[in-house]
């Protein structure tokens, strides 16, 4: 009688040692929201400074160039202050969370403008000039594996964010975003975004230094990102207000 | 034609005309020459995809410099009847008014260490009818020093922009007078010295900045601020508090007997994103004392010292179609009623069925002066209603901004309609032309105004 129960948990005890083993890897295995978080960090620091290169080409062959200076702390506090072309220099959008000012110099004090509207024209909007962590705004609705790649199906946080919904392909290996297909509410395309050219920035940050956009909405247009100087930097807290981001180009 | 869908041949069929070329080779020497064709393509997009960024061009320089050179033709259809046409009838005023103009803009700094110097120089010209006007002035100099973040100091000329209304802003006790048609333009500066502290913290209130302003009054200097030799102070404290911003404003100005509309005064307003789409601002306003210059039924000039009270009330709207829609409501507590309006626009009248020179030269000088005091400004009234549509970019024409302006006086009903196209889509380069309309009876502000409409094409060249 006493070994009874020994004999009653010999038969699970092989299932269970296997299910204990199982643990581990399980615990390995990323999350959606874990492999989210992870693209954010491979993709820039918590806080940075980084230069931008935005081209606008355009169908019949011209191009319209802007070169950024971009200042993010945290993860709702970000600066963009236009240093070229001249017509658009000293121009500074401000964001922090949901709020966003413009600033240009002419006008001479920062006006709030609402979240959607864009500051720039061309097929660039606010969500690509002051995007802050995809994980910030986004919640990981579906995880696809696929060979070399997973697929996150991405929800909008808040109505106040441009896109509602991404498809994000993630590069396995380096958990880099490869594609981005942008979606409104009612399920239309809006755009794609295509990473390349992984470079190494250093600080240990190696990751796409171009982006390009497409748009079924501005057909025959298209839009280049270059990244380049993206690295580690933390200012004050004062410099995202609206008396301190329009002195932003003195912290360069 | 080969469709591309037709199934690959692997082998060639001996021809039974020794004159004519296999299919098969064919097939293969067009996909070969298609495939050629690709990639030469595909080179060339890569050629052309030649983007390179060097960021060391945009390195940081101590000098920073910048402006714009502008053109601009006017055509003016003049009110020869009206009330402020009446005031300048020491010259002959034609039908209509062509107008010539040319400006330039400098603007810039150079930082040191904290310290910086800042400036903006405009000059401007214009040629029309009655010869040529130029002028040369500095809108903004002065000397900044910056500690830290949290604190600047400066001083020299600069110029205000408190509020947030975007045609009007009755909290702006510094403010230079701005156009309501053309209220993004830079305007010039006073004289002060100011300090600015800013405090950012996690708590409700994510934002603080005090800012305290001491303004001189001295011969030559701001002296539209009251009687010379003194000193004015004013502060402004802005709290970023739950999303919201908010500004409490503060003036001492003018005693009230020193002829300046610049009395003490305080204020609030505040701006706050409601949905994504949708921002509300508003300003108020009050006067404890204010002098206001008013011409009596008997045509006689008194000064009034009242309690006045000025807001405004705006909102700006984004709909799915790109167009905005900007709203203002204005009321004007120092503005003119209709029936004071009425009063100075009939003084023109008087003056030119006056008996003698000598009382026709008097009225015209009583009106002029009456003019500067406050009845000739821009928006003279109490009641207004600012609207501004712009759509953004319509059917795809990229950089191409149409947009339409009204501003109304509720009280007579008078109007200006201002529709405008506007293009930016060369570099550096900005294209805007625009017709202004006035509409209104005679007795209305803007059916008493010198022109009845005007058409303007303005270029400006960024460097």
């Amino acid at each position: 009688m006493n070994d009874s129960p020994n004999r009653l948990l010999r038969p699970l005890l092989l299932p269970l040692c296997a299910l204990l083993l199982m643990v581990p890897a399980t615990a390995l295995a990323l999350d959606g929201e874990q492999i989210l978080a992870q693209v954010d960090r491979n993709l820039q620091p918590r806080s940075y400074e980084m230069y931008r290169k935005l081209i606008n080409l355009e169908p019949d062959g011209s191009r319209r160039e802007f070169v950024l200076y971009t200042l993010k702390k945290g993860e709702d506090k970000m600066v963009a202050l236009f240093l070229a072309p001249a017509s658009e220099k000293g121009r500074a959008t401000l964001r922090l969370g949901e709020n966003i000012w413009l600033y240009i110099p002419k006008v001479g004090r920062p006006i709030r403008i609402t979240s959607l509207q864009s500051v720039i024209g061309g097929v660039f909007n606010n969500a690509d000039i002051l995007r802050l962590d995809f994980s910030s705004e986004y919640r990981v609705e579906q995880l696809r594996e696929e060979d070399a790649h997973y697929l996150l199906t991405l929800k909008a946080r808040t109505t106040a964010v441009a896109y509602d919904s991404l498809i994000m392909e993630v590069e396995k290996k380096r958990l880099l975003p490869t594609t981005i297909a942008c979606h409104a509410a009612s399920g239309m395309l809006i755009k794609t975004l295509r990473y390349s050219e992984i470079k190494d920035f250093g600080g240990g940050l190696v990751r796409p230094a171009r982006l390009e956009t497409d748009s079924p909405l501005h057909k025959g247009y298209r839009s280049i990102m270059l990244f380049a100087r993206l690295r580690n930097r933390s200012v004050s807290d004062e410099v995202f207000s609206l008396n301190g981001f329009a002195k932003v180009d003195e912290l360069r | 034609m080969n469709s591309g869908r037709e199934p690959v041949r692997d082998s060639c069929t001996p021809s039974r005309s020794p004159g004519r070329a296999c299919p098969a080779v064919l097939r293969a020497a067009r996909r070969a020459a298609l495939a050629c064709m690709t990639a030469l393509a595909c080179l060339a997009a890569t050629a052309g995809d030649d983007f390179s960024f060097e960021p060391e061009e945009f390195a940081k320089s101590p000098l920073t410099t910048g402006g714009y050179l502008e053109a601009s033709w006017e055509h003016l259809d003049l009110n020869q009847d009206s009330a402020l046409s009446r005031l300048r009838q020491d010259q002959d005023l034609p039908a209509s008014r062509d107008r010539l103009a040319g400006a330039v803009q400098l603007d810039g700094s150079y930082l040191k260490g904290i310290a910086g110097l800042h400036w903006l120089l405009k000059a401007a010209g214009q040629l029309d009818d009655q010869g040529w006007l130029d002028h040369a002035d500095i809108f903004a100099s002065y000397l900044s020093l910056s500690p830290g973040p949290q604190l600047e100091l400066s001083l020299g000329k600069q110029s205000y922009r408190w509020g947030k209304g975007y045609a009007w802003n009755p909290v702006g006790f510094l403010n230079r007078s701005k156009d309501p048609n053309n209220p993004e333009e830079t305007l010039e500066g006073y004289l002060t010295a100011e300090a600015e502290w800013i405090r950012s913290s996690s708590a409700l209130v994510e934002n603080i900045a005090l800012t305290g302003v001491v303004l001189p009054v001295w011969q030559g200097v701001n002296e539209e601020f009251g009687r010379r030799d003194q000193l004015k102070l004013a502060a402004k404290l802005y709290l970023l508090f739950r999303d919201t911003d908010i500004d409490l404003l503060w003036y001492s100005g003018s005693d009230g007997s020193s002829g300046s509309n610049r009395s003490s005064s305080f204020g609030l307003d505040f701006s706050r994103n409601i949905t994504t789409n949708f921002e509300l601002h508003g300003e108020l306003a009050h006067s404890p004392g204010r002098e206001r210059i008013i011409l009596e039924a008997d045509s006689t000039t008194a000064t009034a010292r009242e309690s006045l009270t000025s807001w405004l009330l705006g909102l700006r709207y984004l709909n799915r179609w790109n167009l905005t829609t900007i709203l203002e409501y204005y009321h004007n507590g120092s503005g003119y009623s209709t029936e004071e309006l009425d009063r100075f626009y009939q003084l023109g009248a008087e003056a030119e069925q006056a008996l003698s020179r000598e009382q026709r030269e008097q009225l015209l000088n009583q009106a002029r002066k009456l003019s500067l005091q406050g009845y000739g400004r821009p928006n003279p009234g109490r009641d207004y209603l600012y609207a501004r549509f712009s759509l953004r970019e319509p059917g795809e024409i990229l950089y191409f901004t149409p947009a339409l302006t009204t501003i109304i006086n509720l009280e007579d009903r008078s109007c200006s309609l201002t529709p405008e196209l506007l293009y930016t889509g060369l570099s550096n380069w900005e294209i805007r032309l625009r017709f202004a309309l006035l509409l209104g009876s005679s007795q209305s502000e803007f059916g008493e105004k010198l022109n009845s409409n005007r058409l303007e094409l303005r270029l400006r060249a960024f460097f």
